[in-house]
């Protein structure tokens, strides 16, 4: 276990995971202090199945639930003014998050401005996030893209950061996880391990996001294949959903890098998942690290392999031995897959002329290691799907 | 606005409810009846204070099952929980924890390890609870079941005190004796 | 990576460490809107010139309400009603705990009185009494450790009334932990082995024992590497900052993961070897962790032979059989015990019959076992220990460990 002279580490969150967790919220919410919750879902991006069974699971608590179920793809302010409304007269006390990606930002959106007792252009005005908020509880679905846990929120064009919008308490129910398809299963899987190994191998990287990372890099790499071959599988699917909370955790407290902003930069410019847009550029930016030097990949073979491959690997191969374990299990997922995830950028319909816009992208990101010609060598690969020269 | 949120009031889980309730109802009074049967549980009853009384139950509101010691005997004492000040009160965390209690899908030990229980009062109560409900338990359960249910099977039990003390506890149980 | 049907795991201290840590504490009492925090600490830290440091390292920033350092060894309800009027006597906003695990409880005991304003503190005992967040609680350990700057429990004792209150809550936890190597360099070598011992034993516990999860599992891990890598040089070394942060960080690990899944025989016969006979804890967990690895092996053997890499590193994991991996885990805290014994002058004892007070006086007579055996059979911690555990197998465990023979495993009960 490496760490630099002085780290700080902040998970607020407490973890539920399991077998009817979810019929725990009661007891739960009591403790938060939490009497009416409004839950924040969309039944256009959640069955109403699973609506349902959350429903079912505060059966006998003598509670009354307040569901909005009308998030969309693309929320706007109005609804987080209209919401904040409804949360003041109807006297709510907390928030349910039930779902994941923008469900869950709207909620932390709703957080700040019935916490802080603000509308949405003061948001926007400010947004630097000052706690505490009320109870945030997120019951995620299987499209976890893993920022769900983490510090962060995307809403209209801004990303807020503060860890007082990591939830008090995830809820993680393997009737909520199972997915719905091998394509969310694969991308949440994707995003989660590509979150976890950035973290895993960052520089500003200490013992405690060592946990989380080293935890979730350890549950994709051993369910991702089961995961995906068969997404109702409710054990595995458990296991990834693990992975992408912990995910979160851990890439809230280290500084972003290549992976993320790539990823990042990737969403925004070309609107491709998170989990596809890492999974494609990450064997390429491993490559590229190792190359480089400076980064400790030979770690990852711990999380990796089981243990007696790891001890029996002597240490000069240990960072060859982690990528290919990294390259056969992602080229394992898209032969599962087929042509149903894209492979290379190039696939996913980034037209080529843009490669150098995304490099202006990450330019602007803060990022003290930027080196123009290395990043675009790697960007083209991802492309490209060729091995970096 | 007001169609903006739709309010949803928690049902009731009746016959779950019932099941549980006349689980705890009969486990209360084999408690009752082992302690009369059993010299174990009678040691254990022994060295607890002389108006010990102990609540086991769901949240919000019950069903319960309270057993306590009057006047040196232990007795099952009914379903109320404030009818006496307990030394003891296990919470389980809702009907549904209770179903996978009581239908064994859980031990007492795993129920426990995950979190399904609140236990309020001194901790070496709950020591004593738990090793009492192990016992009863393997009286109460044939051994294929009780081996789930409890920590570890008792093998060392004689053949007369397992089969004579269960006859024993589910005689006394039914009759309330 | 196993994943249980369920789980539950919460860590909510923020963690601050590093050599300048203190220096930290002013802006993150103003981030929580406080600033005039009253210090709870005792007179072994005091003395030892820490308090000095902690204030040298905040006055710039703070303004210091009180500082009370007459903390006993044992929390005193009298000494928390004592500070809870201090506190506000001084109009204090905050609290600042500089010590081990008794100025922890003391100090989250204060935290409920002057959060709560309660006048008994007896009506916050028990687990969900507490409703909502207390006041700013800083934890800032010195010892590597007890783990208490992680953990959401408090024992207080009411002497008077001769009780033991147990309080248990999430709200207990401290806004933030401290882990500075300042606050650990002075301990002296017998202190560090032993809560350094103590710290693995939460660590090795948490791992194997029944509420294990992954969370706690990779924080155990990592807490296991650190203290195996860094224990012998603390002791040889008081002065090496690296090594002291690296225990100080280790042992918060080993905390957060045995707050986490619990513990098991080692700290059910620990507790009350230390109640019966006054042994401190640590030295009960350094002799009984090998017992208890012993007698839970026949259950939790893989867990146990897993932790032979964190323990001694990839080498010596893959030249050891398979087979062989839980008996050298074994046979490896033993060494360590013994390494330990050597380096602190034959003062970490390997066994119960080694123990000695300061004046040379045996502290665990073999007669003792008995009521030891049976007072164990009243403390929680064997709930979640893989084997289950009666008077019996308490007492053939002590019995071994009071020789300092391995455990005869044919003769555990296995059900």
């Amino acid at each position: 276990m490496i760490f630099s002279d002085s780290f700080e580490f902040t998970c607020p969150i407490k973890t539920n995971s399991g077998n009817k967790s979810l019929e725990h919220l009661p007891v739960e919410l009591d403790a938060l202090n939490a009497k009416r919750p409004l839950v924040i879902t969309g039944k256009e991006l959640v069955c109403k199945c699973i609506i349902k069974k959350f429903a079912k699971a505060f059966g006998d608590s003598g509670m009354t639930i307040g569901i909005f179920d009308g998030v969309t793809e693309n929320p706007d302010w109005k609804l987080i003014d209209d919401l904040k409304k409804t949360y003041s007269e109807k006297k709510y006390d907390s928030i349910i998050a039930l779902g994941s990606g923008v469900i869950v930002d709207v909620a932390k959106m709703l957080n700040i401005a019935v916490s802080l007792n603000v509308d949405s252009r003061k948001i926007v005005k400010d947004p630097n996030v000052k706690g505490p908020l009320k109870p945030l509880v997120v019951v995620p679905t299987a499209a976890g893209s893993g920022l769900e846990t983490s510090r962060f929120a995307h809403f209209q064009g801004t990303v807020f950061s503060s860890f007082h919008l990591m939830p008090a308490l995830i809820i993680i129910d393997p009737r909520m996880t199972r997915a719905e398809s091998k394509e969310e299963m694969a991308v949440a899987a994707l995003a989660a391990f590509a979150r976890s190994v950035e973290a895993y191998i960052a520089k500003s990287k200490n013992p405690l996001t060592d946990a989380y990372a080293y935890a979730a890099i350890g549950f994709v790499a051993g369910n991702i294949a089961a995961a995906v071959k068969k997404p109702c599988n409710k054990k595995s699917a458990l296991a990834i959903a693990n992975a992408v909370a912990m995910s979160g955790t851990a890439m809230s407290n280290t500084t972003a890098g290549l992976i993320s902003n790539l990823g990042q930069a990737l969403v925004e410019m070309f609107q491709l998942p998170y989990g596809i847009g890492m999974g494609i550029c990450l064997p390429h930016i491993l490559a590229y690290y190792q190359k480089k030097g400076g980064y400790n990949i030979a770690s990852l073979l711990l999380p990796l392999a089981a243990p007696d491959q790891y001890a029996a690997t002597p240490d000069s191969s240990k960072a060859d031995k982690a990528l290919a374990i990294v390259g056969d299990m992602i080229k394992e997922l898209y032969e599962t897959m087929g042509n149903k995830i894209p492979k290379t950028l190039k696939a996913a319909g980034v037209p080529q002329y843009m490669l150098e816009d995304i490099l202006e992208k990450l330019s602007l990101a803060d990022d003290a290691t930027f080196d123009k010609e290395g990043y675009l060598s790697v960007i083209k690969s991802a492309w490209e799907g060729k091995p970096e020269a | 606005m007001s169609d903006l949120v739709k309010e949803v009031t928690a049902g009731g889980k009746p016959l779950k409810k019932v099941y549980v309730a006349i689980m705890l109802w009969f486990v209360g009074r084999a408690v009752q009846a082992a302690a009369k049967a059993d010299k174990d549980v009678k040691k254990e009853f022994e060295a607890l204070p002389d108006d010990f009384t102990f609540a086991l139950g769901v949240l919000p509101k019950g069903p319960w099952m309270v057993v306590g010691k009057e006047k040196g005997k232990v007795k099952y004492l009914g379903w109320n929980p404030d009818v006496k000040k307990l030394h003891l009160r296990l919470d389980v965390k809702g009907i549904e924890s209770a179903i996978l209690m009581f239908t064994f899908q859980e031990s007492t030990t795993v129920a426990f390890m995950h979190n399904r229980v609140i236990a309020n009062g001194e901790l070496p109560y709950a020591m004593a609870f738990m090793r009492i409900l192990d016992i009863v338990e393997t009286y109460l359960l044939p051994k294929i079941i009780a081996k789930l249910a409890v920590k570890r099977y008792p093998t060392q039990w004689s053949f007369g005190r397992k089969y004579g003390g269960r006859v024993c506890v589910y005689t006394r149980a039914l009759l309330g004796f | 990576m196993l994943l249980p049907e369920y789980y539950e795991f919460c860590c909510s201290v923020k963690l601050v460490a590093g050599h300048k840590a203190l220096e930290r504490i002013p802006a993150l009492l103003a981030d929580l809107g406080a600033k005039k925090p009253l210090i709870i600490t005792d007179k072994g830290v005091a003395g030892a010139g820490l308090i000095t440091i902690v204030t040298e390292s905040i006055k710039s920033g703070v303004t210091i309400g009180g500082i009370a350092d007459n903390v006993p060894p044992d929390s005193d309800l009298k000494v928390v009603n004592e500070l809870a009027g201090m506190y506000k006597q001084k109009e204090c906003d905050s609290i600042i705990a500089v010590g081990g695990g008794s100025v922890m409880d003391t100090a989250k005991g204060v935290n409920i009185i002057v959060s709560e304003n309660a006048t008994d503190l007896m009506k916050f005992s028990g687990a969900g009494a507490l409703k909502r967040a207390l006041k700013p609680l800083i934890a800032v350990p010195t010892t590597a450790g007890t783990g208490s700057e992680v953990t959401l429990v408090a024992v207080i004792k009411d002497h008077e009334k001769h009780i033991k209150m147990a309080f248990t809550s999430y709200f207990l936890l401290p806004n933030v932990s401290i882990l500075d190597s300042r606050m650990t360099m002075t301990m002296p070598p017998f202190i560090t082995s032993m809560t350094g011992m103590d710290a693995l034993t939460h660590a090795v516990e948490a791992y194997y024992c029944l509420q294990k999860n992954p969370l706690s599992d990779s924080h155990a891990y990592a807490a296991i590497e650190m203290i195996s890598k860094n224990l012998l040089t603390a002791v040889k070394n008081p002065t090496d900052k690296d090594s002291r942060l690296a225990m100080a960080v280790g042992a918060t690990l080993g905390g957060i993961a045995f707050s986490n899944s619990m513990v098991g025989m080692v700290h059910n016969l620990g507790h009350s070897t230390g109640s019966v006979c006054g042994v401190p804890h640590g030295i009960c967990m350094s002799i009984l962790l090998p017992y208890g690895l012993e007698y839970n092996m026949h259950k939790s053997e893989k867990f146990i032979a897993e932790l032979l890499l964190p323990l001694a590193g990839p080498d010596i994991y893959s030249k050891t059989p398979g087979d062989k991996r839980a008996e050298k885990v074994v046979e490896l805290i033993r060494k360590m015990n013994d390494d330990l014994y050597a380096a602190t002058d034959k003062r970490h004892a390997r066994c119960l019959k080694e123990v000695m007070d300061r004046d040379g006086k045996q502290m665990v007579p073999k007669e003792k076992l008995i009521e030891i055996a049976k007072a164990a059979l009243s403390d929680p911690a064997s709930a979640y220990n893989p084997e289950d555990v009666d008077y019996e197998d308490n007492l053939m465990v002590l019995e071994a460990a009071w020789e300092g023979k391995p455990l005869d495993r044919t003769k555990i009960k296995k059900g």
